[in-house]
C-alpha cells in the first residue's frame, strides 16, 4: 500500500507536470508564478544528504557527499532565467533563453519525498533506514516512467536524476571512475599535460 | 546625420578586417582607417573565466550577446556578428591549404585554377602565421615544406594525443598535431601561454588569437577608429564614375542614427555571407544587379568542403577531457595521382568521450545507483574512443547561391540573404565513391589496433564556407581580381573568405586571412 501511495505521489508530480504543459497553461503558469524562489531550504539540503548516501559512490564519504549537495544548491541558487544561449556550430538559429529554473519544480518533489517517509512512519526521509531511502529513490526513478539517462544538466523532471547527474557528469566523478586525476576542463598548464594523469589519491 | 571621412572604410569586424586593419595601419601609418561593425564589441577580457564557467554550469552564451537579432541566413552556419566575428569562437586550426588547390583545372580538369602562384600564397600563409601567432609541428610530407618555420613551438601533445598517434601511425598513415594560432609561449603578440583549458572556443587566458585583441592594441595606439553597432546597409556610387562614394549605415544601438562613410578605398571584409548581400543591396539603375556584379557572379560559387566521420572504440587508456579541441592530422591525402579517381581530403583524429561516461542503467535496463553506478561505468573506462574526420572536396556549381530573400527582411526593411549549396554535377557523381573511399580507410585505422568502428556519418553542411565573390583574371567569370579589388570599382576590394574559387579540403581560416593580407599589401601599393 506504501508503495502504491508513494507511487500515486510521484505520478502526480513528477511526471503529470511537464514543464512545456506548464508554459501552455493559465492555471499552471500561476503555480509556477507562486512556487518558492529558486533556492533550496535547509530541509531540502538534509533531503539531499540522505539521497546523496544512497546514489553517490560510498567511497567519496560524508566529505564528497557535504561537497555534491553544495554543488547542487549552488547550481540552483545561481540559475538564471531568460540568460542568452547563443547559437550553435552548423546553424542559424539561435538557441532560445533559458526557462524558468528547474528548481521551481522541486518542491511537491521533495514533498513527496517527505510524504513516502510519514507513510512509512518515518519523520522525514533523512530519518529513513538507508534501504527504504533506496527504495524510495529507486521507485522514483522506475516509476511511472522509467527515467533512463542522466541528464547533462538539471532539467527539474526529476530532482534526483538531476542530482545524481550533476555529480557524475562533474569533474570529480570522472576522476574517480578512472581512479586518476583528469580534471576534466580544468587549466592544466602544457608541462606536464604529455604525461599520464596520475592515479587518484597518489600525491 | 553623422558623416565620417577616412582613407580607408572597412566593413566587418572579423577576422580579416583586424588584420587588414592591422597590416594598412603598419604598412601607410598616415592613412586613417574606420572599421564598421554591426555587432557589438565584447572587449571584457577580465569577465571570460565567468562566461566560460557559465556556459559549462548552464550551457549559457560564451560570448553574450555576439548576434544582431534580425540580421540572420537561411544557410549561415554561425550567428555570430559581433566585433571579432566567427573568429570569437574559432577553435584556433591554422592549416594551410595545399598547391593542389590552386590548380585543380590544371592537375585533374576539374573546377578552376586559382589566379594566384603558390608561392605568393605561401609568402601570404607565413605572414598570417606571424600574425596571428601559429604554433605547429612541421610536417613529414616534402609537398607541405614551408618557407619560414613555425612561429611558436607545436602545442604539447596530451598523453591522449600520444596514444592515438601511436595507434594511427600503425595503419602506415603519417599524423602529426594541427597548427594552431595557440600561444605556447608567454607573451607572443601581448598573449598569454595556453593553460590547456579545454574550452578554447572562448579562452579564458588570451592565448588562443582572437580579433578583438588585435582591435584593442590598435585603439590603444590609436591606429583605427572602430564604429561597432553600425550597420552598412548600402554602397553608393559616385555619379561620374564607378568609384564607391559612400557607405549608408545605421546605428544599432537604439539611436537608429544614420550615418555616411566616404574614403578613398573601401575594404568590404564581411565573411563569405554579408559580403555577397551588401554588394547585392546596393543595386542601382547602373549596376541593377548589384555592385560589382556585372558579371553576375556575386553570390555565385559559393563553396566550402564536406565531411565524413566516424569513431573508433580502441584498446588504449584514453582520459577524456585533457584536450578534446586539440587534434591530430594527416595531409597524405591532400594529393591525388592524377591517373586516379579524385578523392582529396585531410584527415583528422580527437580524443573523445563519447560512449565513456556515466549511465543510469545498465545493458539490461537495470537502474544503477552509486557503487553498482561507478562499477559499470569503470566497464567502460578500460578502452578509448578516438573520433576521425576527413574533410573533402567539393565544387560550387555555378547555381550554388547566395541570394536576397523579399520575404524575410530586416527591421529596416532589407531582405535578408539565402544560401543554397550545390556542388558541381562532378562533385555530385563522387560522392558514392568518396563514402567507400573514407570507409576502408576508418576501417583500415581501426584495424590497427584490434579498434571497432563507429557509423559512418556526413557531414550536414557545407563548413568553412567561402565564396561568393570568386576571384580570377576574367572579369566576365569573377568579381575580383587576384588581389580582391573588385572588377567594376577600382576603389573596392573585397578581401577573404568571399574571394576563394574552391574551399579547399581542410580548415579554411588561415586561408581567408592570408588572402586577405595579400589584398592588404596591393591595396596599400595602389592606393597610395
Amino acid at each position: 500500500m506504501k508503495r502504491r501511495a508513494l507511487l500515486r505521489t510521484i505520478a502526480g508530480v513528477v511526471v503529470a507536470r511537464p514543464l512545456g504543459k506548464l508554459r501552455d497553461s493559465e492555471s499552471a503558469a500561476s503555480q509556477v508564478a507562486s512556487a518558492p524562489a529558486a533556492s533550496l531550504s535547509e530541509s531540502d539540503i538534509r533531503t539531499l544528504g540522505a539521497i546523496a548516501e544512497v546514489v553517490l559512490p560510498a567511497g567519496i564519504g560524508r566529505q564528497g557527499r557535504d561537497a555534491a549537495v553544495t554543488a547542487f544548491a549552488a547550481w540552483v541558487r545561481n540559475y538564471r532565467e531568460g540568460a542568452d544561449r547563443g547559437h550553435g556550430y552548423g546553424s542559424s538559429t539561435l538557441a532560445a533563453p533559458t526557462g524558468p529554473s528547474p528548481a521551481q519544480r522541486y518542491p511537491p518533489q521533495f514533498e513527496a519525498l517527505q510524504q513516502a517517509a510519514r507513510d512509512r512512519k518515518a519523520a522525514s526521509f533523512a530519518a529513513l533506514p538507508l534501504a527504504a531511502r533506496r527504495e524510495v529513490i529507486e521507485a522514483t526513478l522506475n516509476q511511472p516512467q522509467p527515467v533512463t539517462r542522466l541528464p547533462a544538466r538539471p532539467t527539474g523532471a526529476n530532482l534526483i536524476a538531476d542530482f545524481m547527474g550533476l555529480y557524475f557528469n562533474g569533474a570529480s566523478a570522472w576522476d574517480l571512475a578512472y581512479r586518476a586525476e583528469i580534471g576534466r576542463d580544468s587549466c592544466r598548464g602544457l608541462r606536464g599535460s604529455d604525461e599520464r594523469p596520475r592515479p587518484l589519491g597518489s600525491r | 546625420m553623422a558623416r565620417y571621412e577616412a582613407d580607408v572604410v572597412i566593413i566587418g569586424g572579423g577576422i580579416t578586417a583586424a588584420l587588414v586593419a592591422e597590416s594598412v595601419a603598419e604598412l601607410r601609418p598616415s592613412w586613417s582607417v574606420i572599421v564598421v561593425e554591426a555587432g557589438k564589441r565584447l572587449f571584457d577580457f577580465e569577465n571570460r573565466f565567468e562566461y566560460r564557467q557559465r556556459n559549462l554550469n548552464y550551457g549559457e552564451n560564451i560570448w553574450p550577446g555576439d548576434f544582431v537579432r534580425d540580421q540572420s541566413a537561411r544557410g549561415v552556419i554561425s550567428r555570430t556578428m559581433a566585433v571579432g566575428g566567427s573568429a570569437l569562437h574559432w577553435g584556433g586550426v591554422c592549416n594551410r591549404f595545399s598547391e593542389e588547390d590552386t590548380r585543380l583545372k590544371s592537375l585533374y580538369g576539374l573546377a578552376v585554377d586559382w589566379p594566384l602562384e603558390w608561392r605568393d600564397l605561401e609568402a601570404s600563409y607565413c605572414e598570417a602565421e606571424r600574425r596571428l601567432g601559429v604554433s605547429g609541428e612541421p610536417g613529414p610530407l616534402p609537398e607541405d615544406r614551408r618557407s619560414e618555420p613555425y612561429p611558436m613551438p607545436p602545442m604539447t601533445s596530451t598523453w591522449n594525443l600520444n596514444q592515438l598517434r601511436t595507434w594511427a601511425e600503425k595503419s602506415g598513415i603519417p599524423f602529426w598535431t594541427t597548427p594552431q594560432a595557440k600561444n605556447t609561449v608567454q607573451g607572443y603578440g601581448g598573449r598569454g601561454q595556453c593553460l590547456r583549458c579545454n574550452t578554447c572556443e572562448i579562452c579564458p587566458t588570451g592565448a588562443r588569437y582572437s580579433p578583438d585583441w588585435t582591435f584593442k592594441q590598435l585603439l590603444a595606439a590609436k591606429r583605427i577608429q572602430l564604429h561597432d553597432q553600425t550597420l552598412v546597409r548600402r554602397l553608393a556610387l559616385d555619379d561620374r564614375t564607378t568609384r564607391i562614394a559612400m557607405a549608408q549605415a545605421v546605428r544599432e544601438d537604439g539611436t537608429d542614427d544614420d550615418v555616411q562613410y566616404r574614403a578613398r578605398t573601401f575594404v568590404l571584409a564581411s565573411g563569405y555571407c554579408w559580403s555577397s548581400h551588401l554588394l547585392l543591396l546596393s543595386a542601382n539603375s547602373r549596376f541593377p544587379n548589384g555592385l560589382a556584379n556585372s558579371s553576375d557572379h556575386v553570390g555565385r560559387y559559393m563553396t566550402g568542403h564536406l565531411a565524413f566521420s566516424t569513431t573508433v572504440d580502441l584498446d588504449l587508456p584514453i582520459y577524456p577531457g585533457m584536450n578534446e579541441q586539440h587534434s591530430l592530422i594527416s595531409r597524405q591525402f591532400f594529393r591525388c595521382r592524377p591517373d586516379q579517381p579524385f578523392v582529396r581530403h585531410d584527415l583528422r583524429i580527437w580524443e573523445n568521450p563519447g560512449g565513456r561516461g556515466p549511465q543510469l542503467r545498465d545493458a539490461s535496463g537495470k537502474l544503477l545507483l552509486g557503487d553498482d553506478l561507478i562499477a559499470d561505468w569503470r566497464t567502460r573506462t578500460t578502452r578509448g574512443t578516438a573520433r576521425v574526420r576527413g574533410y573533402y572536396d567539393v565544387h560550387p556549381d555555378r547555381d550554388s547561391r547566395l541570394t536576397l530573400d523579399p520575404a524575410t527582411k530586416n527591421r529596416w526593411g532589407d531582405p535578408m540573404p539565402v544560401i543554397q549549396h550545390r556542388p558541381d554535377a562532378a562533385s555530385a557523381a563522387r560522392t558514392p565513391q568518396i563514402r567507400a573511399h573514407f570507409q576502408a580507410l576508418f576501417a583500415q585505422l581501426a584495424k590497427a589496433n584490434d579498434g571497432r568502428m563507429g557509423n559512418i556519418s556526413g557531414l550536414g553542411y557545407q563548413d568553412h564556407p567561402a565564396g561568393g565573390c570568386r576571384m580570377g583574371t576574367d572579369p566576365a567569370a569573377s568579381v575580383v581580381d587576384t588581389f580582391g579589388r573588385t572588377h567594376d570599382h577600382q576603389n573596392l576590394f573585397v578581401v577573404g573568405s568571399p574571394t576563394l574559387p574552391t574551399g579547399g579540403c581542410t580548415n579554411g581560416t588561415l586561408t581567408f586571412v592570408a588572402l586577405a593580407l595579400r589584398s592588404t599589401a596591393e591595396l596599400a601599393r595602389s592606393q597610395a
